[in-house]
């Protein structure tokens, strides 16, 4: 917190304006810090471009022996990408607070004066910087196996904006799951079995996504819903708003757990998380 | 003299006989048999290959004329799904008159190497008594294909781990060293 003292002018009461610092932007700063210099983000990003590097390889030669098509192939990565993308920013966020707490370091947050919304939004977006990361590292793939077929900004573009939205909803959902976890490896099994909750649906036989009750679930659930809309964009080539229906569920997850995360962190966040194992 | 003709009468007997199980092996009972254009056929993995087969009806018009493609290992090594090779593997021909025949295409992916063994069987809707028959065997060998680099993959696929894993590292040797 600074203090500045404005210039008085004659017969103005002496005033002192002070400036409050957007306490959210300094835990952004210090998790940001942590995450990168500690070098904890590197390592995931490290792994993360490991296993995008096997996927590639296998769809490359895939698509050498004429078993998959280009496009396929680019929409396959990029699925991959932002799975595992969004999957990292929600390991990230179901430590925020969990972790936070287990170490001991909540209780200085919290007795500071920082607002615990504030809090809670500084480190939702530093645990976005890992999806950003990700995609940053998906780009080069993505590039070497869609060039030659005009794909590879359209394929970008789309997964930006999903892997975005996707991110943005787990990252929210992970900082909701570490307020109410009582410790951090409850926070981050939870965490775990959700996402995978969530991805089920995509393992589905495409039978099963005719009824109206399959099409139903894929498009509820926002993250079959993304990575459907990624498929028709990127393989089917379709435009953006012919399918802009498919991006329904994912854009209102985003907005909604995001705005939801600061304002439960907010009320909820304590010493001791909501629910134990 | 008389000798001499009898063993020749014999073996004209035996050659027609022959002749006759073979036609009988070839065709239904209502006359229809099957040929293919090629009896073998080498390619590479992942390459497409086709071949063509008649189906000829010698009888009666015959109506509800099915051909189905089926692909075999041959040396049982390979675990192999038909509908990886062809997505298009019944065809209905309806009917064939009399007397006529229908040539078909076949259009296969090699999604295996090895040897395999494809064949073409015809069938009659609603034939439950009728046996199929099958064209004569189309002897496949697909030879393996080297695919280290795919689409020049290989340097993406190393040089983006190797850098982000050196940079860690690094930071990681400077840290400890600070």
């Amino acid at each position: 917190m600074s203090l500045a003292h404005a210039p008085l002018e004659r017969g103005e009461t002496p005033l002192v304006r002070v400036e409050r610092p957007n306490i959210w932007a300094v835990v952004f700063e210090r998790e940001l810090r942590d995450l990168w210099t500690g070098g904890r983000a590197l390592v995931m990003c490290f792994a993360f471009s490991l296993l995008l590097s096997v996927i590639a390889y296998l769809v490359a030669t895939n698509t050498d022996l004429n078993f998959l098509e280009q496009r396929e192939s680019v929409s396959l990565t990029l699925q991959v990408a932002i799975a595992v993308g969004a999957l990292l920013a929600l390991l990230v966020a179901g430590d925020a607070i969990s972790g936070e707490r287990e170490r001991g370091t909540l209780e200085t947050m919290l007795l500071t004066p920082a607002p615990r919304r504030q809090i809670a939004a500084g480190k939702l977006l530093a645990a976005l910087s890992l999806w950003l990361a990700a995609f940053v590292v998906t780009v080069p793939y993505v590039w070497r196996l869609g060039h030659g077929v005009g794909i590879v900004a359209e394929a970008l573009a789309v997964g930006l904006v999903v892997g975005t939205l996707l991110a943005i909803f787990l990252a929210s959902l992970g900082i909701v799951i570490s307020v109410f976890s009582g410790s951090n490896r409850f926070s981050l099994s939870l965490s775990l079995f959700v996402l995978l909750a969530l991805f089920a649906p995509s393992q589905l036989p495409s039978s099963a996504e005719q009824g109206w009750a399959g099409n139903l679930l894929i498009r509820f659930n926002p993250v079959t819903a993304g990575e459907h809309f990624v498929g028709r964009i990127v393989v089917n080539g379709h435009s953006w708003s012919e399918d802009a229906s498919w991006l329904v569920s994912p854009v209102l997850a985003a907005v909604i757990f995001a705005v939801l995360a600061p304002v439960v962190a907010g009320r909820y966040m304590s010493l001791r998380g909501g629910v134990s194992e | 003299m008389m000798r001499g003709r009898a063993v020749t009468a014999l073996i004209a007997l035996g050659a027609v006989l022959a002749l006759a199980a073979a036609v009988h092996a070839a065709s239904s009972p209502a006359g229809i048999s099957a040929t293919v254009d090629r009896a073998r056929i080498s390619t590479d993995l992942g390459s497409t290959f086709a071949f063509r087969s008649t189906i000829v009806n010698h009888g009666p018009a015959a109506d509800g004329v099915i051909a189905h493609l089926n692909i075999v290992s041959l040396n049982g090594d390979v675990y192999v799904d038909p509908e990886d090779w062809s997505t298009h593997r019944t065809r209905y021909l309806g009917s064939v008159r009399a007397g006529g025949a229908q040539t078909i295409t076949w259009r296969l992916k090699a999604v295996s190497s090895g040897s395999f063994g494809v064949y073409v069987a015809v069938l009659r809707r609603g034939g439950a008594d009728r046996p199929p028959i099958t064209a004569p065997l189309v002897a496949v060998h697909v030879a393996g294909r080297t695919t280290l680099n795919a689409g020049g993959i290989l340097s993406v696929a190393l040089v983006v781990p190797a850098c982000i894993g050196l940079f860690t590292l690094g930071l990681r040797l400077r840290r400890r060293r600070a």
